[in-house]
């Protein structure tokens, strides 16, 4: 009786992990779904500065042209480990310079490498998934002009059991749900370019958005501020560890803001206030910086149409 | 009766004021308001110029010359002993007092250094703000970079 019994509980175990390694594996693209595109360099460039791919993937303190030598080795330091930016130049050996416009797509929308293994979501593919293939063309076109990095980077240093891969395979099923930007009808152009930039390259809401205990952002506070992530930059000092709430919300989020104290602030550095940005938010602003006066504007108006919600501690 | 009872209250208020200003006590504290203050006397100055950069405020050559020499002035003051070691957010009684890091000492003089890149953005403001909008426009931006120089490095995010 009880070996019969402890024979049932190995094979229900056995079958358990078998459907979790099944559903666990990367998914591959349908490269019949790529469309024929002729890249738009200008575009790509664009959505680099708006993805702000500089900002990890370049070296630390970079300026001016070293912002485009794009070989890694930023460090991200995480309640999950230290992850490591990995060299996205166009080297063929250390960079991306190999890859096929299919695998770069797979990368960016679907977080699985060339060599199918799971990207860890610290690389902000769960936002970067919405941008239609045609802008994936043009953000690889643009980065494959950029100068190739031969040094190769660092493997990332997680705590266990974050650093299973296949367990991004199930985070993915919980968590890798949205599908491709289309705007919404009735809606202003200028306010679905914001809700495309702030949610899909820009990936706001990375660190704007609260996670909850696996580190899946919390849709329903989308951007009403959240706890650093960031544990290099964060203190002992328990109230300075804040990002801040971007809702309009008046007292907590950014409520009194106008629509040009928002493109103005992305475009100078200064708030309404005329304190400038400081930490993280320097490198992103300097980013956005580069965009076109109406993308900066369509992120101010997209930003101010979102749902006002007061701020909590999570 | 009524007499005990304003005595009381009269009691209460002298507590719940000094409570108060007991509350209010903190290490640095002269320091740290001094300091604080000074940085508004930066904000209002750019303030200024800023409101010409936005579009709210007409181009007007005496306000700009006058708010880009006051910020290059601050610049150029003497603040160090607004600054004293240990006055940071980590420090003993200063959490939500000071946002100033504690490498802004442990890494010094990489402070001073970007302080100097803010005051070479502001000598060149100061000698174009009298020259149209135009100057004041292309100048906010690295003035806004000497800003960020420290606020980037040195500064622990606004409590909300």
């Amino acid at each position: 009786m009880l070996k019969k019994i402890l024979f049932y509980c190995a094979a229900v175990a056995l079958l358990i992990l078998l459907v979790l390694h099944f559903i666990s594996l990367p998914r591959t693209l349908d490269a019949s779904l790529i469309p024929q595109h002729k890249a738009d360099l200008q575009n790509g460039e664009n959505l680099f500065w708006a993805g702000g791919c500089a900002s990890c993937h370049a070296q630390k303190e970079a300026r001016a042209k070293a912002r485009l030598m794009l070989g890694g080795g930023v460090e991200l330091e995480t309640p999950f480990g230290v992850f490591i930016a990995p060299n996205i130049s166009p080297d063929r050996q250390a960079g991306i310079g190999s890859w096929n416009t299919a695998e770069f797509i797979n990368a960016m929308v679907n977080g699985v490498s060339p060599d199918s293994t799971h990207y860890f979501p610290a690389f902000p593919y769960p936002n970067y998934r919405s941008m239609p293939y045609t802008d994936l063309i043009d953000l690889k076109a643009f980065l494959d002009t950029l100068p190739p990095i031969s040094s190769a980077t660092a493997d990332h240093r997680l705590h266990f059991p974050f650093n299973i891969r296949a367990a991004v395979g199930l985070w993915k099923l919980l968590y890798l749900n949205t599908g491709t930007f289309s705007a919404r009808p009735g809606v202003e152009a200028s306010v679905e370019r914001g809700r495309y930039l702030v949610n899909g390259p820009g990936h706001c809401a990375a660190c704007h958005t609260p996670r909850d205990l696996f580190g899946g952002e919390i849709k329903n506070r989308l951007l009403a501020g959240a706890r650093s992530l960031d544990s290099a930059s964060s203190t002992k000092a328990p109230k300075s560890n804040r990002i801040p709430n971007i809702t309009p919300h008046a007292e907590d989020g950014i409520g009194k803001w106008s629509e040009n104290d928002i493109a103005y602030a992305l475009e100078s550095g200064f708030d309404p206030d005329f304190d400038s940005f400081g930490g993280s938010m320097v490198e992103v602003q300097e980013n956005m910086a580069h965009l076109p006066a109406s993308d900066r504007l369509a992120i101010a108006r997209y930003l101010k149409s979102i749902p006002a919600l007061a701020s909590t501690r999570d | 009766m009524k007499k005990l009872f304003s005595r009381t209250a009269l009691i209460l208020s002298l507590c719940a004021v000094s409570s108060v200003a007991v509350a209010e006590d903190f290490p640095f504290k002269k320091q740290i308001v001094a300091r604080q203050a000074f940085m508004q006397v930066y904000a209002y100055n750019l303030g200024l110029l800023g409101a010409m950069a936005k579009g709210e405020a007409d181009y007007d050559a005496k306000i700009a010359t006058g708010a880009a020499g006051n910020l290059l002035a601050a610049a150029k003051m003497d603040n160090s002993t607004m600054w004293p070691k240990g006055s940071d957010a980590e420090a003993p009684g200063l959490d939500g007092k000071t946002r100033a890091k504690t490498e802004t000492w442990s890494t010094y003089p990489k402070v001073t250094e970007k302080h100097q890149d803010l005051t070479d953005a502001l000598i060149e403001m100061a000698a174009v703000a009298g020259n149209g909008l135009d100057a004041v426009k292309s100048n906010m931006g690295a003035v806004g970079k000497g800003c960020k120089g420290c606020h980037k490095s040195f500064r622990v995010p606004k409590d909300e």
